[in-house]
């Protein structure tokens, strides 16, 4: 199976041995060390923002590859077991580095979106991703900047599916928002931020023509 | 694997999911772990995670309903519990709609054969009436596993390489027990064993090094490939390794767990 443009693109922060390896794991998974494969891609994703935003598609490839060629799913179980260890000490990860918390979130919503189950999302993996987002609405985080921006990336992402899967927890989601906009200190980027994904859940996880324009173009003064 | 020590399981887990992890009622009896690795038998596994399973995890992460489970699980497990299960409905409605089809056939065309384990709709002798099938979820994935078991073998690849759908012959060919019909317990896991000794036919020549019944299935091997030069001027429309198999095994239908190539060996011995 040929590494499509895409993939080589998201590989290329990686050192020229990892690279080999992970071509090598989206061609031929039975031949390699699946387990480390994972835990190189888990420890990059945490390093590196744009990476754990993409990451998914790479995994859902190896995943896919190794399923087709030995029928296994050795890959996929230790990904999701590693992810689970973070996922648990996502509140140590968030005290010692804001960045490193953030590149969580992002992976794992990236992973919630890319790897499927016979096409269904993952329901594992639907309380731990809301657990992330409810944490990313306390008042603490909400007067950071970074983690507004990953709260609002992650939601226009996997916004609608993760409320097909408990529509209760995003409604709750939501009135935290919605608090936080109104009864909060934040910044005008922070603030702005807000407005926008509330308008888009209320548009139905769409952005009107009008909204668009507002948010999205330039103003010119 | 390095998972299977992180998880200690309370004793109220399902016994078919948690069998190879970590320590169980009765484990200190067992020099080893389902999975081969030495027990240390007075270790004690990561305690930090003991006091952790007895009370509820950090999320509130609740399981499916497939009756108790317990709270710590990996998320590893658990999609490939929820594959399963997805896997198993999908096939209960492909299933399903070819018993209609069956039932009511369309005048156009025939009844197609598609691949999966439960084809046998055409029969209506066999076909189970619509309120006959196994429904019982819990039931069926215990039957998908070890229908899983038989099928990744490479007996099994062989097999299906060797020996197309149409051209297999009920009673000569294995065929892979249905799990939507209803079958007692015993009858099921019995239709099973039996399953998977007729699939033995198609083991492939072992290599070296292999434990000691391989070693003479290499000989055995090399018999087959004498006995092809035999068999297949005689034989012409069929395809040869596995017509031997194949006849041979006619004759011989009592299952009595030799395995068939041990009888080959009589068997040429007397050419």
């Amino acid at each position: 199976m040929e590494t499509s443009s895409k993939e080589e693109y998201t590989i290329q922060s990686f050192d020229l041995e990892t690279q080999k390896l992970l071509k090598t794991a989206l061609k031929d998974p039975g031949s390699v060390d699946l387990e480390k494969v994972s835990n190189v891609i888990v420890d990059q994703s945490l390093k590196d923002q744009i990476f754990s935003r993409e990451a998914g598609r790479i995994c859902y490839t190896i995943v896919q590859a190794e399923a087709k060629q030995t029928n296994g799913n050795v890959f996929r179980r230790n990904l999701l077991n590693r992810l689970q260890q973070e996922f648990k000490a996502r509140e140590e990860t968030r005290k010692r580095s804001t960045q490193e918390w953030v590149c969580l979130v992002s992976f794992i919503c990236n992973i919630f979106d890319y790897l499927k189950v016979n096409n269904i999302p993952m329901m594992a993996l639907v309380h731990p991703v809301y657990d992330c987002l409810f944490r990313l609405a306390q008042s603490d985080a909400l007067q950071n900047e970074e983690e507004v921006d990953c709260l609002v990336l992650q939601l226009h992402r996997i916004g609608d599916q993760l409320e097909k899967m408990n529509m209760q927890l995003m409604d709750e989601l939501f009135n935290l928002l919605r608090d936080g906009f109104l009864l909060q200190d934040l910044s005008s980027m922070g603030r702005l931020l807000l407005l926008e994904i509330l308008e888009f859940r209320a548009g139905g996880w769409t952005l009107s023509e009008t909204a668009q324009k507002y948010y999205y173009s330039e103003v010119t003064d | 694997m390095s998972t299977h020590q992180k998880y200690r399981y309370e004793n109220d887990c399902k016994p078919d999911e948690n069998r190879k992890k970590g320590a169980s009622r009765w484990s200190h009896c067992r020099k080893r772990g389902a999975d081969g690795n030495l027990r240390k038998s007075h270790e004690v596994e990561e305690p930090g995670k003991c006091s952790q399973s007895s009370h509820r995890p950090e999320s509130f992460t609740t399981p499916e309903s497939e009756g108790p489970v317990s709270r710590v699980k990996n998320w590893g497990d658990e999609v490939e519990a929820e594959e399963m299960r997805s896997n198993v409905r999908r096939d209960m409605h492909r299933y399903r709609r070819r018993i209609l089809e069956a039932d009511f056939p369309q005048r156009d065309r025939k009844i197609s054969s598609g691949s999966s384990d439960s084809r046998d709709s055409r029969d209506s002798k066999e076909s189970p009436a619509k309120g006959d099938l196994e429904t019982d979820e819990t039931t069926l994935i215990r039957r998908q596993k070890q229908i899983n078991y038989g099928k990744n073998t490479l007996a099994y690849d062989r097999y299906i390489k060797d020996v197309p759908k149409h051209m297999r012959q009920p009673g000569v060919h294995p065929k892979t027990p249905n799990k939507f019909k209803k079958y007692s317990r015993r009858s099921w896991d019995q239709q099973i064993k039996l399953w998977r000794v007729k699939l033995h036919a198609w083991d492939p020549p072992a290599e070296e090094g292999s434990d000691l019944q391989q070693i003479e299935e290499i000989d055995l091997g090399e018999i087959m490939d004498f006995e092809l030069d035999v068999e297949c001027s005689a034989d012409t429309g069929s395809q040869c390794p596995t017509s031997s198999g194949a006849s041979l095994s006619l004759a011989e239908d009592s299952f009595t767990g030799t395995p068939k190539k041990m009888m080959k060996i009589e068997d040429t011995e007397m050419l």
